[in-house]
């Protein structure tokens, strides 16, 4: 069996920084993305072309636009991570994103956050503490990076 | 409908393209570089992929369904329900991927979808018949509630009934099998040389006692020593046996000494026990019936040296209540450290011990793995004292959580069904959700009045324990410690035995410094 690559502090780091990033675009892109759905409407399902409409309208919007520049740049970071880090180390981290996105929520668009929520959300981060307790790689290197 | 429809597609094509992207981004290889050249490079290499692109397709489709999510409901509803994800991600990741979950991220991953459930919850009350739901709840927690009560009261009935019909009938005396007593040392407990000696003092006409120790140096080897010229006409043996045959270090002596021993009837005791005179006669005499294929004993304590050892005797009382129980219902299906006697050839028919040379809970295994050839394993009808450690509290919570560790690894159904025995727990919610204070206070009186009943009848009447006796009313003590323990030992895989630490995989130990960890 080929042994696991130590997780060095200098892969931890990394790891760390492009998650740290990730959770800020992604939970701003939310944010922003929520409030440009919002301003316009429901999208409507009952006919062929008012779907059309509806995916117009979406990419139409400057805010929109705005918000899909934020999940893009979270898209990068997402994938540097994932070259060298574990999917399921990963993906817990942007369950952060869900402490953010109703604390944004709330400061910036005025939803309620009730207590039964924040408790949720405590959960959520001493879920992410553990998880970052164990090594964020389990699995063998495939192919080194200059070779293919 | 349109909600669940809509959730299950933005999860699993969600899911599935977060999969591909990471097979994607894995072949290709750790980047190490960060300027934006090289940024650029890997994402252009990238491109080349084929799962990148079916990866981004699936998630372009889950990321459209998950913008109309948005425009349906609010974002604080949208984001915790296609959490999903997150248990669909983790199932993903361990048999697509093949990354290891260790118990620690499986637990965050769960944490996560709990405090993401919670994040949900305000939604609930816009439901119609929540005051009913609420109702039935609360009936099925009281219900619940009193399920752990009925079975303090059911072991205690067990225990009168054990130990008022127990006592064996005369011909079983004469059934006397030559006996090897078998006795894997390490270092010395309290007691040592009396608790040797009470095997010296048997009224049996022909046994020998066999020690092992894998040191010349060991502190017990004098003890043995001492004991050989104190008791001439008893064959005492001392086997050195440095060889480190598996991860469980007392098992690998226990192959060593089932190779030495003479005689048909193997009787294993752990160092720290002490027995009657009449305790050989007793435990083969249980072995006339053909169908018995091993005799195990409950213990009780000969004086509590530290708190930690009086913790220590409540475990063992309520072990003793659930054996006893279990007993009844369905036949013992496992041995004890402080007796597991069987013969060769029910030994020989589990493959010897050399099979469970990994095995972390050792005692408990030859009893399980005889009862499923289809023998019973009996009871003796006395107990067997003990020399507890003068342990601290924290010895203590760190062996019964190793031990209950061990369960979930044998028997994962039955430390799941220590559920419905954590009464002090189920007494506590029922209290919280009763409508009364009188009511709160009613389940938690029931529960300690029943619980010091039923520890009375089983401690005091039964095992006749000294410590019980005078420290019983700890119990409840030790049943709030026990159930978080409990809850832990789902939480945690690593247990730390004899200055080394191991993990678990399936009852096996398995040493952490030697572990493989590669895919």
């Amino acid at each position: 069996m080929e042994p696991i690559i130590p997780s060095t502090r200098a892969l931890k780091v990394k790891t760390y920084i492009c998650l740290a990033l990730m959770m800020t675009l992604g939970s701003v892109g939310n944010t922003i993305l929520d409030k440009g759905m919002k301003s316009l409407g429901s999208i409507d399902f009952s006919t062929r072309a008012a779907i059309w409409q509806g995916i117009l309208h979406t990419f139409t919007s400057g805010t929109i636009w705005l918000g899909i520049g934020c999940m893009l740049l979270f898209m990068v970071c997402h994938m540097l991570v994932l070259s060298w880090a574990d999917y399921s180390f990963v993906m817990p981290f942007s369950a952060l994103t869900y402490a953010l996105v109703p604390l944004l929520g709330y400061i910036w668009l005025g939803e309620y956050v009730p207590p039964a929520r924040r408790a949720g959300i405590v959960l959520i981060v001493v879920g992410v503490f553990l998880v970052s307790r164990t090594p964020p790689r389990t699995t063998p290197a495939t192919r080194d990076n200059s070779a293919s | 409908m349109r909600t669940a429809l809509i959730l299950s597609f933005v999860v699993l094509t969600g899911t599935c393209g977060e999969i591909g992207l990471t097979h994607a981004m894995k072949q290709i290889g750790e980047v190490h570089e960060f300027t934006p050249a090289a940024i650029f490079g890997v994402l252009l290499r990238s491109l080349r992929q084929v799962w990148l692109w079916i990866a981004v397709s699936l998630m372009a489709l889950s990321f459209y369904a998950f913008l109309t999510m948005l425009s349906w409901y609010p974002v604080s509803f949208v984001v915790p329900a296609t959490s999903l994800a997150y248990v669909a991600g983790a199932f993903g990741a361990k048999f697509l991927l093949k990354e290891r979950l260790s118990a620690i991220r499986w637990a965050g991953v769960v944490f996560i979808c709990l405090g993401v459930a919670l994040a949900w919850a305000d939604q609930v009350p816009a439901l119609p018949h929540l005051r009913e739901a609420y109702g039935f709840f609360r009936l099925f927690i009281f219900a619940a509630a009193l399920v752990p009560l009925a079975f303090y009261l059911f072991s205690a009935w067990t225990s009168l009934q054990f130990f008022r019909g127990a006592q064996p009938s005369a011909d079983t005396q004469d059934f006397t099998p030559p006996v090897s007593i078998l006795k894997p040392l390490r270092g010395l407990d309290r007691g040592a040389y009396e608790n040797f000696a009470s095997f010296c003092r048997q009224e049996y006409p022909r046994y020998e006692i066999l020690f092992a120790v894998s040191d010349e140096n060991d502190p017990a080897v004098p003890v043995v020593r001492r004991l050989t010229r104190d008791f001439p006409h008893i064959a005492i043996r001392l086997i050195v046996d440095p060889e480190r045959k598996g991860a469980n270090d007392k098992v690998g002596k226990l192959c060593r000494l089932a190779e030495e021993a003479k005689n048909p009837l193997l009787v294993i005791t752990d160092s720290d026990v002490r027995v009657a005179p009449d305790y050989l006669r007793k435990v083969a005499g249980l072995f006339r019936d053909p169908r018995v294929g091993a005799v195990t004993a409950l213990y009780r304590a000969l004086e509590a040296p530290s708190f930690g050892a009086v913790l220590d005797t409540m475990g063992s009382l309520s072990f003793s209540g659930s054996a006893l129980a279990a007993r009844t219902l369905e036949g013992l299906k496992f041995t004890m450290g402080s007796t597991t006697a069987t013969t060769r050839e029910r030994l020989a028919e589990i493959g010897g011990f050399a099979p469970l040379l990994d095995v972390h809970s050792d005692d408990y295994e030859v009893g399980r793995r005889i009862a499923q050839k289809g023998f019973r394993v009996e009871l003796l009808a006395d107990p067997v004292d003990m020399e507890f450690p003068s342990e601290s509290v924290r010895d203590y919570l760190r062996h019964e959580l190793r031990w209950l560790i061990g369960l979930r690894h044998i028997r994962p159904g039955g430390h799941f069904g220590l559920l419905m025995t954590q009464g002090i727990a189920w007494a506590a919610l029922a209290a919280i959700l009763a409508s009364s204070m009188v009511a709160s206070a009613a389940w938690i009186t029931a529960y300690l009045f029943i619980r010091l009943f039923s520890g009375y009848l089983i401690g005091v009447r039964g095992l006749g324990d000294p410590v019980v006796r005078r420290k019983l009313w700890l119990l409840p003590l030790h049943d709030c410690f026990w159930f978080f323990l409990w809850l832990a030992s789902f939480a945690v895989n690593r247990i730390e035995w004899r200055g080394l630490v191991f993990t678990l995989e399936g009852g096996r130990m398995v040493a952490v410094a030697s572990r493989p960890q590669g895919a």
